[in-house]
């Protein structure tokens, strides 16, 4: 029997032979939910056969899993995200399994539906959608829904549906709803197997990373779509509702800034149950009807005048951007990796030495490089690659930023290249040396999100397969603004308290995590090449894969560890994790027992990148990590640094990587993961002690177990 | 002995007044079905003084609701202990595609000064709860679960809730019975949905709304807007392209 917060079951379909099973969900309840149920799927359903060599996303016998967490639809704030897992056709230069998610009511509805995930595997003979409602679940001809835009596919469905909006009660089988189902789908840029395919779910929520909308693609699916009329059993509802009222009083005002759809006060609509300020949807855009997120409401930034210096909602140019949102959400396209310039169009590094000269900026990716790469000449007139059908005289123009869209999604002209990714077009462009350069790439084939010199984020974008995005622990100066997205304001804070706040509240205690010491031996005793880093990152890792991937908790409220409106600087974390968590299950975890289970499924992960080809040689940063300058960009700038000490604030905008530091690093990260230092491989004795010994039986029988 | 849960008994054949009939003696369905104008008749209803008026209402605000279904959340939570929509006596409907206003649509109960629910259940289940300040709330013991109060709403869609768990009708009693609520409901009490609100949008308030208009229970609750702090700084109104 399921625990409380649970669906129950686990829909699992193989479309190429259109079977349909229910898993249960109490098996793979050791891996929390979300993404590590869906790590542990992947390696029963696509590792264990062992009849394919896990190299392309595009492969039938890839899986997609959509996979919610126990909080998920229960009225946790910011605990509604949808994990998406399965080999990913955005990472370069292997399809490493990796993962997104979003929003919105996908989560919840599925779960009201009876089931925690849906896991696709196999291949349709023509396009089909899954609908779901309740426990029925049927495979449904999708011909009349290819090509058209992710909204219009999902008013098609509603239309399907029967539900009418705004009129009576639905009946289904003596129960009612008054609810159309919530639809997860694919535009264009899905359809034609881009690698910069997103999936989109309502107006404007969507799992752009990864390129999972080309999976849904390759496998001619086209949306899915959950009604339910069941419930989601609760442990301890008056627990739960004493959890939420504890938090409201003890940090009435709520962590982080407002969300990009406009901020506490504003008119938003969001997530199930989210709370407080972070509201990503803004109902009052007349264009982007509900679609606003960072990357996307600046995809058609085109031109740091356009971007407005650091305000993406000028008065003007705002229409423009949000123009550009309904582009990307409609054609269904990551406008994270395929923007031209983001809303952070800082200059970069001022240092001559720097390599990412001339100025790039701080968000830029796909359509920025690609104009860059006309400019220079390499592409366009008098070269091999024919620009068409883009007109780059009318760039920036509202027209361009269409024809851009419609030529990426639907692969016509040179939208055929940029359909690859970035990645993939630098290589086809025989430019690989960009990716550490013009291309900023961090690796595995996702533009950087310029997160130096928050080391860890970096560190974790090096060790997973794809941008982390993690936004929760900036560690700058509090007093200064950021502060991990608690600070700003209020009370000024020594760093030596400031360290000390963050390493209790972490419950690992060591002040040593915090310190960004950089330069000289200092840096490999205590600083970012030490082991404290290394025990750090892997805390996060671990954290993050469980809290936030599988519980699902949001970035923007997880983790907190500072928050300036508490009268001690406690930030909600390690205290709302599992108090929420227990009220709903019933369970009585801990903090620790979170983060084993997150160790679990990262080291579960770990396994399918070995067998995929991961090897500690491979595990290097791009080249402008190593340069002076590759922290200029970075929000926070002012970080901790312990000299021997004392503890200080230093700008550290001129932080840097350097080669031997890095090793070192992983050096000690391996050590602590429990993995082989030379290869970077799981040992045997971690995996067993994570119960995981037939996982390290399968990597012992490919001669892959350190 | 199973019931047939669709058969109106027999001594239901008895009520005073139907949906269809108030519709169609002159109630208005408004677009969109959030209400109908509710024209004061009797046919053959009891006098006015059996019906006082309930001493509190649920309004809301739907152009600033958030659509994030906490009212909801807490709603099926703390009645049924579980989270449900469809069990939910608050019914937020979000059409994400919509233009706002329009794209979300609340719908509370209104606790009818003439409440047709109470007027033709059979049983008396749905009551006034003169102790309780005379909300119109469904004692479930009594409830032998015909659906008459669901079929006598005159609103669209009707705010008595089908509970297909217990086979019985609820309805929105402003919290008074809330087993698995943390602090005391009703009249003198705290509701969850007003609690749960992150938008302001929810409020109990005391004197009747207007019956005649359509904003009488759907209004502007928000204080006035403070200045919204601005992360990313003032915001540039030059640009190259209009």
């Amino acid at each position: 029997m399921a625990t409380p917060g649970f669906g129950g079951k686990i829909l699992l379909v193989n479309l190429s032979n259109k079977e349909i099973r229910a898993l249960d969900t109490e098996k793979y309840e050791p891996f929390g939910g979300g993404h590590g149920i869906a790590t542990a799927l992947f390696w029963e359903f696509c590792v264990l056969p062992g009849d394919w060599d896990l190299q392309d996303a595009f492969n039938p016998k890839n899986m997609v899993a959509l996979v919610t967490g126990p909080v998920s639809g229960t009225g946790v704030p910011w605990g509604a995200r949808t994990s998406v897992s399965g080999l990913s056709p955005q990472c370069y230069p292997i399809q490493w399994f990796s993962h997104s998610n979003f929003g919105g009511m996908f989560g919840t509805f599925m779960k009201m539906a009876g089931w925690d995930g849906v896991a696709v595997i196999g291949r349709a003979e023509s396009p089909v959608y899954i609908n779901v409602v309740d426990d029925k679940v049927t495979i449904e001809d999708a011909k009349d829904l290819w090509g058209l835009t992710t909204w219009k596919c999902q008013e098609e469905i509603w239309k399907k549906s029967g539900i009418q909006y705004g009129q009576e009660w639905q009946e289904i089988d003596d129960r009612y709803t008054l609810q159309r189902p919530a639809i997860v789908t694919i535009g264009a840029a899905g359809e034609n197997m881009t690698r910069v395919a997103s999936l989109v779910h309502g107006g404007g929520s969507g799992a752009g990373q990864g390129g999972f909308g080309g999976v849904f693609g390759s496998k001619n699916l086209k949306a899915i779509a959950f009604l339910g009329t069941k419930g989601i059993k609760i442990a301890d509802p008056k627990g739960l509702k004493d959890a939420r009222e504890w938090y409201d009083k003890t940090w009435p005002s709520g962590p982080g800034f407002g969300g990009f759809g406009g901020g506490a006060g504003e008119v938003n609509s969001c997530c199930i149950a989210c709370g407080h300020q972070r509201k990503c949807h803004n109902r009052t855009r007349a264009y982007s009807q509900d679609s606003d997120d960072c990357a996307e409401s600046t995809w058609f930034s085109l031109t740091k005048e356009d971007a407005g210096g650091l305000d993406p909602r000028g008065p003007e140019i705002s229409l423009m951007n949000r123009k550009g949102t309904d582009i990307v959400q409609q054609l269904g396209i990551n406008g994270m990796e395929t923007c031209f310039q983001g809303p952070m169009a800082f200059p970069t590094s001022h240092n001559p030495d720097f390599p990412i000269q001339p100025e790039v900026p701080a968000y830029s990716a796909l359509g920025w490089y690609m104009k860059r790469m006309y400019d220079m000449g390499i592409i366009g007139p008098g070269t091999k690659y024919d620009m068409s059908p883009l007109n780059m005289d009318k760039f920036p123009s509202m027209q361009f930023m269409e024809i851009y869209g419609i030529a990426l999604a639907n692969r016509y002209g040179i939208g055929n290249m940029l359909a690859e990714g970035t990645a993939r077009f630098c290589e086809a462009l025989g430019r690989t040396d960009d990716f550490g350069t013009i291309c900023r790439q961090t690796m595995w084939g996702f533009m950087d999100h310029w997160s130096m010199p928050g080391v860890d984020w970096a560190y974790g974008n090096l060790m997973d397969s794809r941008d982390i995005n993690s936004h929760d622990m900036g560690m700058g100066n509090p007093s200064g603004g950021f502060g991990g997205f608690g600070g700003g304001g209020g009370k000024k804070w020594t760093c030596e308290d400031y360290v000390k706040v963050l390493a209790e509240r972490t419950t690992g205690n060591n002040h040593y995590w915090f310190d960004f010491s950089w330069e000289g031996k200092q840096a490999y005793k205590t600083g970012i090449f030490s082991k404290h880093k290394a025990e750090f990152v892997a805390w996060r890792q671990h954290y993050w894969t469980y809290y936030k991937e599988s519980v699902g908790y949001c970035d923007w409220g997880y983790a907190k560890l500072f928050n300036n409106s508490h009268p001690k600087g406690y930030g909600h974390t390690p205290e709302a994790e599992p108090k929420y968590l227990n009220a709903v299950t019933g369970r009585n975890h801990t903090f620790q027992d979170g983060l084993e289970i997150g160790r679990r499924a990262w080291n579960l992960k770990r396994a399918i990148f070995v067998l995929q080809g991961r090897h500690r040689k491979m595990e290097k940063f791009t080249g402008y990590y190593y340069k002076p300058g590759a922290s200029y960009c970075g929000f926070d700038a002012d970080k901790p640094i312990f000299d021997g000490k004392n503890w200080e604030w230093k700008n550290c905008k001129e932080l840097y990587f350097t080669e031997d530091g890095v090793e070192q690093w992983k050096n000690h990260f391996y050590e602590v993961e429990g993995w082989d230092k030379d290869s970077g491989y799981p040992k045997r004795k971690t995996l067993e002690g994570l119960g995981l010994k037939d996982v390290a039986d399968v990597l012992k029988s490919k001669d892959k177990l350190a | 002995m199973a019931k047939d849960k669709n058969k109106v008994p027999d001594n239901a054949e008895k009520k005073k007044f139907s949906r269809r009939d108030f519709l169609a003696f002159g109630g208005a369905a408004v677009a969109g079905g959030a209400l109908a104008v509710y024209a004061p008749q009797k046919a053959e209803a009891r006098e006015k003084e059996e019906y006082p008026e309930s001493s509190k209402y649920l309004i809301c605000d739907s152009k600033h609701c958030a659509g994030c279904y906490g009212c909801m959340i807490a709603c099926s939570l703390v009645h049924e202990g579980q989270v449900n929509l469809s069990l939910s006596r608050i019914q937020v409907h979000r059409a994400v595609l919509e233009q706002y206003p329009a794209d979300i649509k609340i719908n509370t109960c209104r606790q009818c000064p003439e409440p047709l629910c109470v007027i033709n259940c059979p049983t008396g289940a749905c009551h006034i709860s003169k102790e309780n300040g005379n909300i119109r709330m469904i004692n479930a013991d009594d409830c032998i679960g015909c659906k008459t109060c669901i079929k006598s709403c005159p609103v669209i869609p009707h705010r008595p809730v089908w509970n297909h768990l217990t086979e019985k009708s609820t309805k929105c009693d402003l919290c008074t019975d809330t087993p698995y609520y943390n602090k005391k409901g009703g009249i003198n009490g705290s509701q969850a949905c007003v609690e749960a609100c992150v938008a302001n949008a929810l409020k109990v308030v005391t004197e009747l709304p207007d019956q005649t208009d359509s904003n009488g229970y759907d209004r502007n609750l928000q204080p006035p807007r403070k200045p919204m702090p601005n992360f990313f700084g003032p915001p540039k109104a030059k640009t190259n392209h209009g």
